[in-house]
């Protein structure tokens, strides 16, 4: 409940820093548009050319599409931004203000993924489910709502994995603050535009054994367009618990390994 | 009251850190096989600070000031030895313990840089669930003791150093900790608001008796503050006592001003005066001399009969001169 | 002006570079991503066969070189320039005796052989891997050379005088934003240029973005005809023309704006 509360308290603040730049949320429906245009014209030019991308058409891609401008909309909404504040030349670990965080009397793994709040993300949460809804509007016989529920359970399983990527890769900044690789994982997550199916053996092993990326939007948009079912669904959700467990644990050894070093 | 208490007993931290070579050869080297080097950020140190005392950790830069509040406050784990204040140990970082510290960096902000100080404030008072009311009756009352109502709804960042100083003490006050850790907190700031913060420190401690463990640079926060001083150097505990009783830590001295009632060199120093005599400026009527304490007698007398003294002062040496003389010594 | 000062500051800065490489290396890495999943797209689009009349390795092929080409022209000085005036850093450079322009391009010039130390390597790697097939002639290679150089200078040209609105308009970066959606889609990079449809195709000829990217690219890997390459050129270099001269104009005027508010 307290956290609850916490959680309300930090929207509000950032809804406030954001108001203070009044032109941003102008600027931010622009790029919401904008990139939304992008992402569709890139598809309309693509099936301009080709029918069937190795049985993907563009409904069934264009969910995918909605599924990726969810997950990412989710991610920019709190957890990038959030995590995002400690990485990084001149971030929080590397300048020392994460002493602040830590001599808080709130669990702070809770603090350093709730505490920055991006509200415009909303925009790109609206035009995802838009995308979403209208590709599915799309195909011929709707989904079921057993169809729905799966879809709802792979999204939330994605978007835990997404998160217990990041956290990973954010605790590893207390080794060395001149790590990364959340960068590197954010140019490695525009591969989930597209289906996992279309990339060469080598890179779908790689999206989905070693960095799953590939699976955080490619299994929710199989689920809603039924080409996969309830096993894979719990499959996934098993392996999202467990990577969160293991971020988290990696996290707080990562705190440790801060209390020890050098200042 | 014990309820504040800070015990410390063999308190020590080796950094344990890789050693890094000039060259590319040894930093190909370095990736396979690390050499590591321990280096004694602090020495085992001992001591204790009562409720409500306020204290000064003072030593040169990189002395283990900064290691051992880092350590005090939970920040950094020893690598050996207890700390127990007022029955917790920090390491643990208990919500409770957490709570009831407070730390300060004076070259650093806690403040969020794109809105009003007020709304940092209430962010702070949701994180320590300080209810609402209470929260804004502390904070008038921080307020008025900083005399900085009219900051409260200007954005951080248009805020000046001195400002930003003002609400940093606030957001670190608003929980009312008990212990109050003062890194540097003037840093950086004119004489007018070093002044001002030196009264609220003294305030804020008289009003609430928390205990304040202070480190500064400048001499004036500790004189002001502290009655009792800890001097860390090369990671050792030099001395803990009254800060008047630095200059005993160094041969004692005393400096002597002497104005003469009519134009008279003395240059070179004669030899009528003490050995350990030395004239530290010259100017028309007015001489200044150092002598060592021992020998300050002689030197009055010896001054008073070879000189047409108008007026004569001993008097202890500046705390800077100390310092400054026990930092450049070293080992003593 | 100061030309040994200049020449001193580039080296300085290429010196300074080195020591964040890993983080250049990540931001190229970053950049390589879009070109690379296009690279994916259409070559699983094409299968064995063709597609618009190219083949899965002319594919391979166009998207490598851009990949490359993407990385010398890509201008930073875009964001840093931006950044330098809005955090008030510009007055450093103000007071050196040193023409602005310098500064802008030792970073520049610094960035470029950081990326490319990074790029090359991994776009052989590629190469080896994924087998593109290339002709062309000693000719075609040369102005594809040439079109590069005009293409860099183009981009940085534009990316100064969008950065440089920065003195007027708080959040100018947006239009740097902008300015990256529309370079995706009309420089050749979401698919090559010719396989646009109709109007989309015209508006990409007529545009600079192609001129700063996938120009040069279609010399090389595609038989333009010998009119197509000159009409190429001559809108480059109208292009560049008017980049520079709105450049120009706009940082007087910028400066004396700057002077006169007091940043």
């Amino acid at each position: 409940m307290r956290y609850l509360k916490l959680i309300k308290v930090f929207i509000k603040t950032s809804a406030q820093e954001t108001l203070m730049y009044r032109a941003n949320f102008w600027v931010s429906l622009l790029h919401a548009f904008l990139n939304l245009i992008v992402a569709v014209l890139a598809l309309v030019i693509l099936f301009g050319q080709t029918e069937n991308l190795n049985g993907w058409n563009l409904s069934s891609t264009l969910s995918l599409l909605g599924v990726y401008l969810i997950v990412s909309a989710i991610r920019n909404l709190f957890i990038g931004p959030s995590l995002e504040a400690l990485v990084g030349l001149g971030q929080e670990v590397w300048n020392g203000q994460f002493d602040f965080t830590l001599l808080r009397p709130v669990n702070t793994q809770f603090l350093i993924t709730f505490r920055i709040w991006r509200l415009f993300s909303l925009i790109d949460l609206f035009l995802g489910g838009a995308v979403l809804l209208y590709s599915i509007f799309q195909t011929p016989q709707s989904p079921n709502l057993l169809a729905w529920l799966l879809f709802l359970l792979a999204l939330v399983a994605g978007i835990l994995i997404l998160y217990a990527i990041l956290l990973a890769f954010t605790a590893l900044v207390f080794w060395n603050p001149g790590y990364l690789f959340t960068w590197v994982f954010d140019a490695i997550f525009q591969l989930a535009r597209y289906p996992l199916g279309i990339y060469p053996v080598g890179v779908r092993i790689f999206l989905t054994w070693i960095i799953p990326v590939g699976v955080i939007t490619t299994i929710p948009a199989q689920v809603i367009s039924g080409q996969t079912g309830a096993p894979i669904v719990f499959l996934i959700l098993a392996a999202s618990v467990f990577l969160f467990l293991f971020a988290s644990w990696l996290f707080n050894k990562g705190i440790k390994q801060y209390h020890s070093a050098s200042s | 009251m014990q309820f504040s208490k800070i015990e410390v007993k063999q308190l020590h931290k080796t950094y344990h850190v890789p050693q890094r070579e000039a060259g590319f050869k040894a930093s190909v080297r370095s990736l396979f096989r690390p050499i590591y080097q321990d280096v004694p950020a602090v020495k085992p140190l001992d001591f204790v600070i009562e409720s409500g005392e306020m204290v000064a950790l003072i030593g040169p830069n990189g002395a283990g000031k900064t290691t051992t509040l880092k350590m005090l406050t939970g920040l950094l784990h020893p690598s050996g030895g207890d700390i127990n204040i007022f029955g917790f140990n920090p390491s643990e970082r208990k919500p409770a313990f957490l709570r009831s510290i407070s730390m300060v960096l004076g070259n650093k902000s806690q403040m969020l840089w794109d809105i009003p100080p007020l709304d940092s404030f209430f962010v702070l008072a949701e994180i320590y669930s300080i209810p609402k009311e209470e929260a804004v009756s502390r904070i008038n009352e921080l307020v008025e003791m900083l005399e900085m109502r009219e900051i409260l709804k200007k954005p951080v960042r248009n805020l000046s150093l001195g400002e930003r100083m003002k609400c940093e003490l606030v957001a670190s006050l608003l929980h009312r900790p008990k212990v109050l850790f003062l890194d540097e907190p003037t840093l950086g700031l004119d004489i007018n608001i070093q002044n001002r913060l030196r009264h609220f420190i003294l305030e804020y401690n008289h009003r609430y008796g928390a205990t304040v463990l202070l480190t500064s640079h400048y001499m004036a926060d500790i004189e002001r503050l502290c009655s009792r001083v800890l001097l860390i150097h090369h990671g050792e505990l030099l001395y803990d006592g009254q800060l008047s009783g630095l200059n005993q830590m160094i041969e004692p001295i005393k400096m002597i001003r002497v104005t003469l009632s009519q134009q008279n060199g003395v240059n070179p120093k004669p030899d009528w005066l003490p050995a350990s005599a030395e004239i530290v400026s010259q100017e028309k009527q007015h001489l200044h001399l150092r002598v060592a304490q021992k020998e300050a007698a002689a030197c009055t007398a010896a001054l008073l009969h070879n000189l047409p003294v108008a007026d004569l002062i001993v008097e202890d040496p500046p705390l800077e001169t100390v310092i400054d003389r026990i930092y450049q010594d070293g080992d003593l | 002006m100061n030309h040994r000062g200049g020449f001193a500051l580039i080296k300085a800065t290429w010196f300074s570079w080195m020591q964040y490489r890993s983080f250049f290396f990540v931001l190229a890495f970053g950049w390589m991503i879009p070109p690379l999943v296009a690279l994916f797209v259409w070559s699983a689009a094409a299968g064995e066969g063709s597609l618009g009349g190219f083949t899965r390795g002319e594919f391979i092929t166009y998207y490598l070189v851009l990949v490359l080409v993407n990385q010398i022209t890509y201008a930073q000085v875009n964001w840093t320039v931006g950044d330098i005036i809005r955090e008030g850093t510009l007055n450093h450079w103000l007071l050196k005796p040193l023409s602005a322009i310098y500064q802008a391009l030792s970073s520049e010039l610094a960035g470029k052989v950081v990326y490319l130390i990074f790029v090359i390597p991994v776009g052989l790697l590629l190469a080896i891997l994924l087998k593109p097939e290339i002709q062309t002639t000693p000719i075609n290679f040369v102005l594809s050379l040439v079109a590069t150089l005009f293409a860099w200078g183009l981009r940085f040209a534009w990316g100064f005088w969008l950065a440089i609105l920065a003195f007027w308009i708080t959040r100018a970066d947006s239009f740097l934003a902008l300015q990256d959606s529309l370079v995706f889609i009309f420089s050749g990079m979401v698919a090559p240029i010719p396989l646009l449809q109709g109007s989309l195709q015209q508006i990409a000829n007529i545009l600079p973005f192609r001129y700063m990217v996938g120009f040069p690219v279609e010399i090389l890997v595609y038989d333009l005809s010998n009119k197509a390459i000159l009409f190429g050129f001559l809108m480059q270099l109208t292009w560049l023309a008017i980049a520079v001269l709105l450049s120009r104009t706009l940082w007087v005027k910028g400066i004396r704006h700057y002077s006169a508010v007091g940043g």
